[in-house]
This record gives C-alpha cells, structure tokens and sequence, in this order.
C-alpha cells in the first residue's frame, strides 16, 4: 500500500517536473491533418508516435526524452511556411519532419535552411527534392521515384519484354515525376511507350480518359494516383471493361494496406517497386508489425508509417555520432549514416542525402499483397544529381 | 467648405494614423523581445492587407465585385519571383511585378468590363481559374510545386539599405509600401475623378447624365487595384521565399474578400484591419484546431447580416462626429 | 476504313456516352442553379455544399438499412425545409439591401464554408463510396458502359423533363414566372411572393440534394465534393442563360462534349481551362446566354 502510494507520486512528480518538459527534444511533425492526404498524414502519426515512445521507453535521445509538436501542413505550401516558420521560432524544435506533399517539402525545405535547422521528409516521392533542388539542410529517408522505377522496370523487363506502356499520373508534380521517371526506366529496358496522360487531383471520373487509353491500346498501364483516386481509377476501369487483358503497374503509394479492401477485386494482378512491404519475414520487421498495429488500433503500416517509424530512429543514430544537436554536427552525423529499420538496414547517401535501401517489387494476389522480386540498394539509387554541396 | 465625403476620407486618415502608429509599436516590441515570427506573420497579413484593400477599391467605391482579385497578386508574385531568381535586385522586382499587373489589368479591365454587376463578378472569377490553371501546367514556372529558392534581397533606400531577411527591417519597408498605396488611393479619390469613380457605386445609371462616361472610371478604378494588388504580391516572394499555385486559386481570393468585407468596405482602413485580424486569427486557431473554416465563415455571414459596415463600421462614425464638430466650430471661429 | 469505324465504335463513341453522363449529372447541379437565379436573381454560392448535405443524408440514411431507391425521393422532400429556412432568415435579410446581387452572393458564400466544415465535422474529412445500387456493366455495340450510368442518363432526363412541365406547364409554374417577372404586379394579382421564394429556393435546394444522392455512387462522397460540380455548373448556367431550363440543359450537354472530346484530342489537363474560357466568351460577347432569362421571354 505505502510503496503503491510512493510509486504513484513518484510518477505524478514525474509528469508535473518541468525541468524534464525542458530537457525534451522538441520534434516538430507538419503533416497534413485534414484533406485529401489526412491518411497518409495518419499512418505519418501512428509511425512517429510509435518510434517517439519505442525511443523514450529506451532512454531518449542523448539521455533525454523526445516531444511531438504536431502542426496541420493542409498539404498547401503558402499555409505550411509559415506553420514551420512558428515550428522553428516559436516552439523551438530541433528537427522537423512530416512534410508530404513534394511542394510542401520543397518550400519548407528552404525555411528549415534559412532558420539554420534540419528536416526529414519520410513520404514525398519527387526525385528533385534530393536531386535538382537539393538542400543541405534536408534527408529523405523513403525511396524515391527513381529509386522506385527501378526495381519496378526490372520485373518488366523480365516479365513483360517489349511491353506498350501507357502513362496516368495525378496532375501535380510528384504524379509527373513518378512518370518520368518509370518513362525513362521502362524505355531503358526496350518497353514502347504509347502515350500519358495527367488528371487533377481528386478526379471525380476517369472515364472520360479511358477515349486515350483506348486510343493507345496498351498492354501496361503504369500510374502513380494515390488514395482515393486509387480506388476510383480502378473500380471504373473494371466497370468499363479497359482493365482486361491489362497489366497494371504503379507507384509506391498507389495500392497500400489503406485502400486495397475498398479497391477489391479490381486490384488483382497490380504490381509494385516499393521500399516497404509489410510481408518482410525479417524478426525485427515482426516486431514492428505487432507494435504498430497495437499503436494503430489493428491497422497495418503501409510504406509512409514504415518510413516515418525509422526516421525518429536515424535521427537517435546521427545526435549519438555527432554528440549533439548542434545542425553541423548533426548533419555530419546524418551524411553516411547507417541505421536500423524494420525495412532493414538503410543508408544516407551523403552526396545527395538520398537514403539508400533494398527496394522490393510487389505483385497483388487473391488480395494481398507478394514479394515477386528484390533490387539491392546500389542498383536502385540512380545517379546523383544534387550540385550544392 | 467641406462635404460629407470629405469628413469620410478624413476619419479614415485618423484611424490610419492609429494603425500605423499601433503597427509601429507592435514592430519595434517584437524586434526587442525577438518575436522573428509575429513579425513575420504580420507582415505577410500586411502584404495580404493590400489585396484585400484592392478589393475595398472596386467593391466599397465603385461597386464592382471581384472574385478574382489573387490573379493580379499571383502575376505580381511570379514576375518578382522570375526577376528575382535572375538579378536579387529589390527595385527592379517591383518594377516588374507592378509593370506586369499593370498590363494584366489593363487586358482584365478590357474583358470584364463590358459588363456589370453579378456578370462581372463570374467574368472575374472565370478569368482567374485559366489564369491558376495555365501557371499549375507550365513547367517552367514550377507547376504545381511552384518555384523555390528566392534569394533573401537587400533594399537600398538612398541614405540606408534594409534587408528583407530582417524581419523588423522588412516589416518596415512593407509598412511604407501600405502606407504610400494608402496615401496614393486616398489623394485620388479626393480629385474630380475619383468622385465619379466613387458616384458609380450611388448610382451609376445618372453618371452618364453628368456628362461623365462610366466607363472610363470603372476601368481607371479596375486598372489601379490590379496594380495595387501586383505590387503588393511583388512583395510575397521576398517575405517567404517561395511562390505555388496556390496564390492564384480562388480560395485565395475568397479569404481577401473576407478580410475586406469584414473589415469594412468604402474605407480603405477597413481591409487593412480586416487582413490583420483574419491572419492572426487563422494562425492562432489554426494551430489549436483544423475547423477555423466554420468560424470565418460564420463570422462573415454575421458581417453580412448585422454589420453591413463592419468592424471598422463601429467606431468611424463616432470619430466623422467629432470632426464635423470641430469642422463647425472651425467654421464658427472663422466668421467672428 | 476499319480503322476509322474501329476509333469511332470504341473510341469516340463511349467517350461520348461519358461525356453525356457527365453532362447529365451537371445539369442536375445546375438545374437548381439556373431556377434560383431566374426566379431570386441569387446567384447561391452554397449550392455545391447542399449537393454534398444530400449525398452525405444518403449515406448517413442508407447506413440505417434505407433502401436507396426510397432515399433518392426520400432526401430531396428533406432538404425542402432546409431551403426554407435559409432563405427566410438567410438570404431574405439581405434581399432588399443596396445591392442585391453581391451581398445575396457573399452571405450564400459564407455558409458554404460553414456547411462545408458542418460535414467535416460530421463526418470525418476522409472520402466515403457507396456501393452502387446497380452494379455490373451492360454490353452496347461492344462496348462496356457502367449499368448505373446508364440509369442515371435515363433518370436524369426524367427528372429534367419533370422539373421543365412544373415550371413551364402548370400554374404553380406560372405564379413564380409570373412573381420573378414582376414582383409587384403579380403580388397585386393575389400571388404570395414571400411564399414563392421560399418555395422556389427550397426547390432548387431539393433539386441540389437530389443531384447529391443520384450522384454519390459514381463520384464518391467527400466534404468537398461540391467544389467538383459547381464550376462547371455555374458555366453551364451562365453559357446557357442564367434562369433558363433549356438552356442549362443544352448549354450543359454542349461544354461536356467539348470537354470529352478536348480531352481525348487535346488533353484532360487543359478541360477546366478550356470550359472557363468558353464562359468567359459567352460573358463578354453575349453575358444574356444562349437562352436568356426565365419569364423575360
């Protein structure tokens, strides 16, 4: 009785300490909350929050514990600025990430620079963002599209040699960088391309682009739509009779554990190059899986609360190489780091600060999702392309 | 002598003062206790103030409504952002970007002005969705990402040069920009002409009878809030660095509308509190929950509905009074 | 030759057939558009949020166990009051101000946003998709065409002949011509206006909701779903003269042609430019419309 006593006010003193809330790390996390990407702003949290109790659980960074500061991105970059802006002035957090739409990266990248401060994102796909506009002061830890398109044009070269491909991305730049990319992937392994088309985001209809699809007559359809557009592309296509006799490929984001039950049968056959895939048969990755769907109320991980999960545990390895948290040091210690993740061991390329990780071609069968191939890290990177630094 | 739209323009130049005055402390506490992100903050709620104050020009004098008013700000925005990437040269950006919205709106004013009323209204909104839909597809303007990478300017004023990457420095030259734009509308709607721009809005079918075209004011008023809102928008790209799409869209011109209307049109001072109240407001509960949207919109209808002069409508005409008093005990002075 | 028949067979022509469904479904959008203007000279900015108010009821009352044929006449019959309300405590506080047009324009904008928000709360801002009531495709000439979007072309022109017989054919229609003519003169002939705007608002609310549920299959349901349909709505109304019915209708399988067929020549990403541009256009060299107004002959 006296000890449960003392063990209860022990952890009230605990919680109401403020010396403890000072000595925190203060993460700042600007995803979207609301909006169309409120669910990959979702599995963003679940991976985050997860990794923050896994690490405090442990200890803490450098011996202190990590906080959370939790902003709305609205996925617009002219409301995001200055959200990161308050994130680094006002709440003075040590490290941002969250970012997911590429645009929002891109510009927040540039205020993470300007106030001297570091940022990870863990889901934008753009290869610019580690590429043409790479920025001292930003990682990626997920794959990019190029990274993607790889391992994805390996098993077409394989499976589908000489296939006639026809291209559908959303209508904003990750939809046209995740084209490109797999375009010049595809070509590289002698597919013909037929032709490619954009819809906006949060096309209501895509039946009115089945006439060029049509017109094309394909046998590979490759798209990067996300989401709901998922859903709504392929269930229309099914209705409408152009799913048959073709082959869909697509990006990572495009069928995940989040959509595949409301895409149903129209999803069979679709195959992916992914940085994650929640079949990895590895005793960490069993781990993580349990943790996570404990954390998410049963819900599985998909790649962006994979990615999100290890990016708290690369930014524990950098402050412990470097000492601190100090941005040279800590960016120091980030370039060629190699850490830990469910998804294996991952490495930051330090020319680019593009991470690197062994990228897996998945294929959906009787509803689920297959491990059909594997790519090694080095042959996805691709080029690097960043000539700041 | 003077008239009733006189004791107007001069009560809005008593709560000017007070603004700039109040804007003026609140700069020089933040720069001290080195709040960098309210500063920043209420600059850009400036630069939006001048949008908004754009807005105030067609609706609240001339009885235009715009739905398309970020279009201006957009081309102002992208142009600076264009020179600026090229030549990081402060004046030549704003002669531009102000040069561009110019010729923007004197192209805009030809197409919306061969019509009236609700049908001006849509031509305004129909123009700026191509315009938001060209910038979103055109790669070299950055499409949907927009552009980064805008280098932080320095501001040469003569005798001393500012930085825009100071905050305390940059919201300065914003508050000069606001104050000449403020300044520059008032003298002209004081002359001859800004009268029949202003007798439009009265009633424009008895203008004609005056001997007075309408359409020369109307396109004079549209013509200089393009440019009011070309400048300002030339301003944006210095501030956060960065231009999107988004700008353009017309959420961006509903939330200015807002900020007018709020404020109070026909005052000029009115969209200028209006934007500061609206962005401090977005950023504050923005922060805490993501459903600000059903608290604007309701605070708009309750303007709509009970304050048709709003916020600013509470207090000027407490401050015409007292000028007319003073003015009739100037006049009784005078004739003793 | 076989190669054109082929492109016309399978590729233009149910290109076509889903512009026309499309078009359907805008016109059911417009429809309330073009009444509330003709007949209040309101021009409802929160017309796309009641289209969503009524997907949402759909979806809120088909979770209950209601069949879906009886929400489709069940949820128009519930907005009516809605209607009512708006426009009696709403839109009648501003009717008689200055300007008529932009603060009736204005208040219906601001409670866009707040009905816009309403649902968000309600409902979660994530995307909701009904299953359809009518699944399975029907083979035409060889090609496959979605059964659902076939009943909804044959249910929309219904419901648009329906609503053209009320305004054009009865009495019912005559008074509120007749009131949007010339209020005065037919509150003289013993017409109560008050109660024909209401009640003609109120109607085009239904007519919003009703477009919500018959819709709400095919496009999936989402707080912001109204923005989708209500640009190209407005156009349609504006192209096709604002009040006029037939001109919504024509003006509206017209820009879905272009559309369907720009898309396919052209490409998708330039459509909403192209619709826009065509709006601007008719604004600048004929802003009467197509067909001008209802009752101005």
């Amino acid at each position: 009785m006296k000890t449960k006593f003392w063990a209860a006010l022990a952890t009230t003193t605990a919680l109401a300490m403020p010396a403890l809330a000072q000595d925190a790390i203060r993460i700042g996390v600007l995803t979207p909350l609301s909006g169309t990407y409120a669910g990959i702003g979702q599995q963003v949290r679940w991976g985050l929050d997860l990794a923050a109790a896994e690490i405090n659980a442990a200890g803490g960074v450098l011996g202190r514990p990590i906080t959370l500061i939790y902003e709305d991105s609205e996925a617009n970059p002219a409301t995001a600025v200055p959200r990161a802006e308050r994130l680094f002035d006002v709440e003075n957090v040590d490290f941002l990430t969250g970012t997911v739409s590429s645009g929002v990266t891109l510009a927040v990248g540039q205020v993470a620079e300007r106030a001297g401060r570091l940022m990870a994102t863990t889901v934008s796909f753009a290869d610019s963002i580690t590429g043409t506009s790479c920025s001292p002061n930003v990682f990626r830890v997920n794959a990019r599209a190029g990274q993607q398109s790889v391992a994805l044009a390996s098993w077409l070269a394989a499976e589908r040699p000489d296939a006639r491909v026809f291209y559908l991305g959303p209508d904003y730049e990750m939809g046209r960088s995740t084209v490109a990319a797999f375009r010049s992937n595809a070509e590289r392994v002698g597919a013909t391309s037929v032709g490619e088309t954009f819809a906006p985001l949060d096309s209501a209809d895509y039946s009115q682009y089945f006439g060029a699809l049509r017109s094309a007559r394909p046998d590979v359809l490759y798209t990067s739509v996300a989401g709901n557009d998922t859903v709504r592309l392929f269930t229309q296509m099914e209705d409408f009779g152009v799913r048959s006799n073709m082959t869909i490929l697509g990006a990572s984001g495009t069928v995940t554990a989040q959509n595949i039950g409301a895409i149903g049968g129209a999803a069979e056959g679709f195959v992916t190059g992914v940085g994650y895939s929640s079949l990895i048969d590895t005793p960490e990755h069993a781990a993580f899986l349990a943790a996570f769907r404990a954390q998410s109320g049963g819900a599985d991980p998909d790649l962006y609360g994979a990615d999100s999960y290890g990016v708290l545990f690369a930014f524990q390895a950098a402050a412990q190489e470097a000492g601190s948290l100090e941005t040279d040091a800590l960016r120091e210690g980030f370039r060629d780091l190699s850490w830990q993740t469910p998804q294996g061991i991952k490495t930051i390329r330090g020319s680019d600060h593009q991470a690197m990780q062994q990228m897996y071609v998945v294929r959906v069968e009787d509803g689920a999702f297959h491990i059909v191939g594997q790519v090694s890290a080095e042959d996805a990177i691709g080029d690097d392309l960043c000539e700041r630094f | 002598m003077r008239d009733r739209l006189d004791i107007s323009l001069r009560a809005n130049h008593v709560l000017f003062a007070i603004l700039f005055m109040a804007a003026l402390v609140f700069g020089v506490m933040a720069s001290l206790t080195g709040e960098r992100f309210y500063l920043r903050l209420a600059t850009e709620a400036l630069i939006l103030s001048g949008l908004a104050l754009s807005i105030d020009i067609l609706l609240g004098f001339t009885g235009l409504l715009s739905l398309g008013q970020a279009l201006y700000f957009g081309v102002g925005a992208y142009v600076s952002a264009l020179v600026l990437v090229g030549t990081p040269n402060f004046w030549l950006a704003m002669a531009a970007a102000i040069g561009a919205s110019l010729l923007a709106g004197i192209i805009g004013g030809l197409i919306a002005n061969r019509v009236r009323g609700v049908y001006f209204a849509l031509i305004t909104f129909g123009m700026a969705q191509i315009a938001a839909k060209i910038v979103y597809n055109t790669r070299a303007l950055g499409a949907s990402d927009g552009m980064i990478g805008i280098p932080v300017i320095e501001i040469p004023l003569g005798l001393v040069t500012l930085s825009a990457g100071n905050p305390f420095q940059f919201f300065l030259v914003v508050l000069g920009v606001i104050t000449l734009i403020y300044a520059g509308m008032s003298y002209v709607l004081g002359t001859p002409f800004g009268r029949v721009m202003i007798a439009l809005k009265a009633n424009e079918k008895r203008v004609p009878y005056l001997g007075y075209s309408t359409w020369a004011p109307r396109m004079v008023a549209y013509v200089l809030a393009a440019t009011i809102a070309g400048t300002v928008g030339g301003l944006y790209p210095m501030l956060r660095g960065f231009v999107s799409p988004e700008l353009m869209f017309f959420s961006a011109s509903g939330d200015a509308l807002i900020m007018a209307i709020v404020g109070g049109t026909g005052t000029l001072v009115g969209a200028i509190c209006g934007a500061i109240l609206l962005v401090m407001f977005k950023s504050v509960v923005g922060s805490w929950t993501e459903h600000h949207l059903i608290i604007v919109g309701a605070m708009f209808m309750a303007a709509m509905l009970f304050m048709q002069r709003g916020l600013i409508g509470l207090v000027k005409p407490s401050i015409e009074r007292r000028l007319l008093r003073r003015e009739a005990e100037r006049a009784a002075g005078g004739t003793k | 030759m076989p190669d054109v028949l082929d492109y016309l067979q399978f590729i233009l022509a149910p290109q076509m057939l889903n512009g026309l469904a499309l078009g359907i479904s805008v016109i059911l959008v417009a429809l309330g558009l073009t009444i509330i203007f003709g007949l209040l000279d309101v021009i409802n900015m929160s017309h796309g949020e009641f289209y969503a108010v009524g997907a949402f009821a759909a979806l809120a009352l088909s979770a209950l166990g209601l069949n879906y044929w009886l929400l489709v006449a069940l949820v128009p019959i519930l907005l009516l009051p809605l209607g009512v309300l708006v426009e009696r405590y709403l839109i009648r506080r501003v009717y008689d101000g200055a300007d008529r047009h932009v603060s009736t324009l204005l208040l219906t904008f601001g409670l866009a946003l707040v009905i816009e928000d309403i649902l968000k709360i309600l409902f979660g801002p994530n995307t909701h998709r009904p299953a359809s009531p009518l699944p399975g495709a029907t083979e035409i000439l060889g090609v496959f065409i979605p059964t659902y979007r076939l009943a909804l072309i044959t249910i929309g022109l219904v419901v648009i002949a329906m609503v053209a017989l009320v305004v054009y054919r009865t009495r019912l229609g005559a008074m509120v011509r007749a009131a949007s003519f010339d209020r005065n003169m037919a509150a003289s002939l013993g017409v109560r206006v008050g109660w024909v705007y209401s009640g003609a608002y109120a109607f085009g609310i239904a007519l919003a909701g009703l477009a919500g549920v018959l819709l709400a299959p095919i496009y999936s349901v989402f707080p912001t779903m109204g923005h989708d349909f209500i640009l190209l709505a407005f156009t349609v109304v504006i192209v096709g003269g604002m009040g006029s019915i037939w001109g919504a209708v024509v003006a509206g399988i017209l820009l879905t042609q272009v559309q369907a067929i720009s898309a396919l020549i052209i490409s998708p990403v330039w459509g909403d430019a192209i619709v826009f541009g065509v709006m601007v256009l008719v604004l600048m060299f004929r802003p009467q419309g197509i067909f001008g107004r209802i009752g101005h002959a």
